[in-house]
């Protein structure tokens, strides 16, 4: 099973990729593309563990299910970014700053 | 009985949603929208109810939900206390959206979609279910959030939530799928037994366990995953706040005993050696002490009631690791103290909403100086419920700490009771102050005087919730008894 133990690898990479650039970049839209390339390689995993466990499609079914949920999610979170951006004229998460202590 | 009986709360609550939607569009005005709301969710509490009175075992093709939708007591418990802090948050909404020049009628089908979502969330026996259950929950909190649309805050807090929030998710489903190829498996039993069989040794599993974790622990907002709770809960409107709250850190706190006991519930997975337990309780602590501290340093009330949701997290955590030692009677805890925390955490952001008006909300602690003897109809619900949230008898909220201090002393986790008492008592000190504030203080010459406004709504909300309050402090041995038969759940 070395074809699959490949993708587990790949797709952590990607996930790790997609966690750092969170964690890292202050802009918004960079930060939502990056929780998508973690959730891509979420989807990665389960289709290529799919291959594993033949038989069922849960790992392909789920992947579906992921990918029509993150397009809600996505659009409600552009739209509060257009709602920030509207007030403050910026998509940088550190000057959405008025919330402190 | 039909299976349309045992999962009528889901429906009740999808189409009122619906229904409600629609006569919002076709409605010139939004007036008897917040009634509806609290009507569907009154019916949708009812039925559940019902179904726990008649009893699922004479409910033919049960099991043909599962592992999807699991219906037992534990969900139905959940039914009826999400049910309750939605209508609670929808009455809060009824006087304040008016007031504060809100009044758009999509606040109620999102608060209905959302608890909708976290009734799922506690039902769901599968994986598939549980990321769906979630995410519709925290969608609609995301929009409820961002419900003031004019203001810089709002719009501010809601990005934190929601990017923090949908990172928790995808940590949470990274999990979930490596967990799905060492067991090959996303229902939680199966997941449970192929743990059990042994494939808990496996570095995957390790991983998996601590992503799910920490996805966990950003839902139910435990330190150091609670960075967005303080904003997003300052930000968004109250009636939203006070949904976020107790709703959905309620369903949260349901997905974590779901998926650790029934999932997680083999022997490496849950002792005191290794696995969640020892990583929770270190959780717990943190949560409590930082919360606690931050809390007692905030200027305004609404930010110090955020905090003092957190705290109250880790109270409920320190029940949680209980569990592993006996489910039933920790689990128990962790249900009725979520009960005692709804009442008393709705009543206290109702009161809050109760002293402000248009243009003049009240927030800090100097907006309530002297509120006490200028107006004492709204500072004695406000006092009653910071009471019950400090844990002073005879309230709910003594009875919520000393039945998790019971449960946490007989799994034998003295080290954490001790600190769970110590923070309890800290806790204490920025609840009281609040009290001195309203009751001994006088305002500054020339600063704004806060004057409550009148709402029928919000009134409502403070008596059925000092209503509880009360019962709950003065008679908890059946509503105890009721969380003993929910948290039994089969693992």
């Amino acid at each position: 099973m070395t074809g699959i133990a490949n993708y587990v690898v790949l797709s952590g990479v990607l996930f790790a990729i997609g966690g750092i650039g969170f964690l890292v970049r202050r802009n918004v839209l960079v930060a939502l593309m990056s929780i998508e390339i973690m959730l891509n390689a979420v989807n990665l995993l389960l289709v290529a563990f799919n291959r594993l466990h033949a038989g069922e499609l849960t790992g392909q079914l789920f992947a579906f299910f992921i990918i029509a949920a993150e397009a809600a999610e996505v659009a409600v979170g552009l739209a509060i970014v257009l709602s920030l951006f509207r007030i403050k004229r910026t998509v940088r998460s550190d000057e959405a700053d008025l919330l402190k202590n | 009985m039909s299976l349309t009986f045992a999962i009528s709360p889901f429906l009740i609550i999808a189409f009122g949603a619906m229904a409600l939607m629609l006569s919002e569009a076709f409605a010139k005005r939004s007036n008897g929208l917040a009634l509806g709301t609290t009507i569907v969710f009154a019916a949708a509490g009812a039925f559940a109810m019902a179904v726990w009175l008649y009893g699922l075992e004479d409910i033919e093709g049960l099991d043909t939900l599962t592992p999807w939708l699991v219906v037992d007591r534990f969900s139905l418990f959940f039914d009826v206390l999400l049910c309750l802090g939605g209508a609670l948050a929808a009455l809060l909404a009824g006087g304040y959206l008016p007031e504060h020049n809100l009044d758009r009628g999509e606040f109620y089908s999102l608060l209905l979609f959302s608890t909708f979502g976290a009734m799922m969330l506690a039902a769901a026996g599968d994986v598939l279910t549980l990321f769906i259950g979630l995410e519709t929950m925290s969608i609609g909190a995301y929009a409820l959030t961002a419900f003031r649309r004019a203001s810089a805050k709002s719009a501010e807090g809601a990005l934190k939530y929601f990017l923090l929030g949908s990172f928790a998710a995808a940590l949470l489903l990274f999990g979930f799928a490596l967990i799905y190829g060492a067991t090959g498996h996303t229902d939680l039993v199966g997941i449970g037994a192929a743990l059990k069989a042994g494939a808990s040794k496996q570095p995957m599993v390790v991983i998996a366990l601590v992503l799910i974790l920490a996805g966990l622990a950003f839902k139910v907002s435990a330190v150091p995953f609670h960075m967005w709770t303080p904003d997003a809960y300052e930000g968004a409107p109250t009636p939203a706040t006070t949904y976020m709250a107790v709703a959905v850190k309620s369903g949260a706190f349901a997905m974590m005993l779901r998926v650790l006991l029934t999932a997680f519930g083999d022997p490496s997975s849950m002792s005191w050696s290794a696995g969640w337990p020892p990583v929770l309780a270190w959780v717990a602590v943190l949560t409590m002490t930082v919360a606690n501290l931050i809390a007692g340093r905030q200027e305004s009330v609404k930010r110090m009631l955020a905090y003092s949701s957190i705290a109250h997290a880790g109270y409920i955590l320190v029940a949680v690791v209980a569990t592993m030692r006996s489910q039933t009677l920790a689990g128990a805890s962790v249900l009725f103290y979520l009960l005692t925390y709804t009442v008393s955490t709705a009543g206290a952001f109702g009161a809050l909403i109760l002293c402000g008006r248009r243009g003049a909300e009240a927030v800090s602690y100097e907006d309530l100086s002297g509120i006490g003897r200028r107006h004492p109809a709204a500072a004695l619900p406000f006092a009653l419920f910071l009471v019950s949230l400090a844990g002073i008898p005879p309230t709910a909220g003594f009875f919520g700490k000393w039945f998790i201090f019971r449960a946490a002393m007989e799994s034998g986790l003295t080290w954490l009771t001790i600190i769970a008492f110590i923070n309890s008592v800290i806790g204490a000190y920025y609840y009281l102050r609040v009290l001195v504030y309203m009751y001994m203080r006088e305002p500054a010459a020339g600063a704004p005087i806060a004057v409550p406004m009148r709402s029928g709504y919000v009134t409502a909300a403070l008596l059925v919730s000092a209503l509880l309050v009360l019962a709950l402090g003065l008679s908890p041995t059946r509503s105890l008894d009721v969380a003993v038969q929910a948290a039994s759940f089969g693992g």
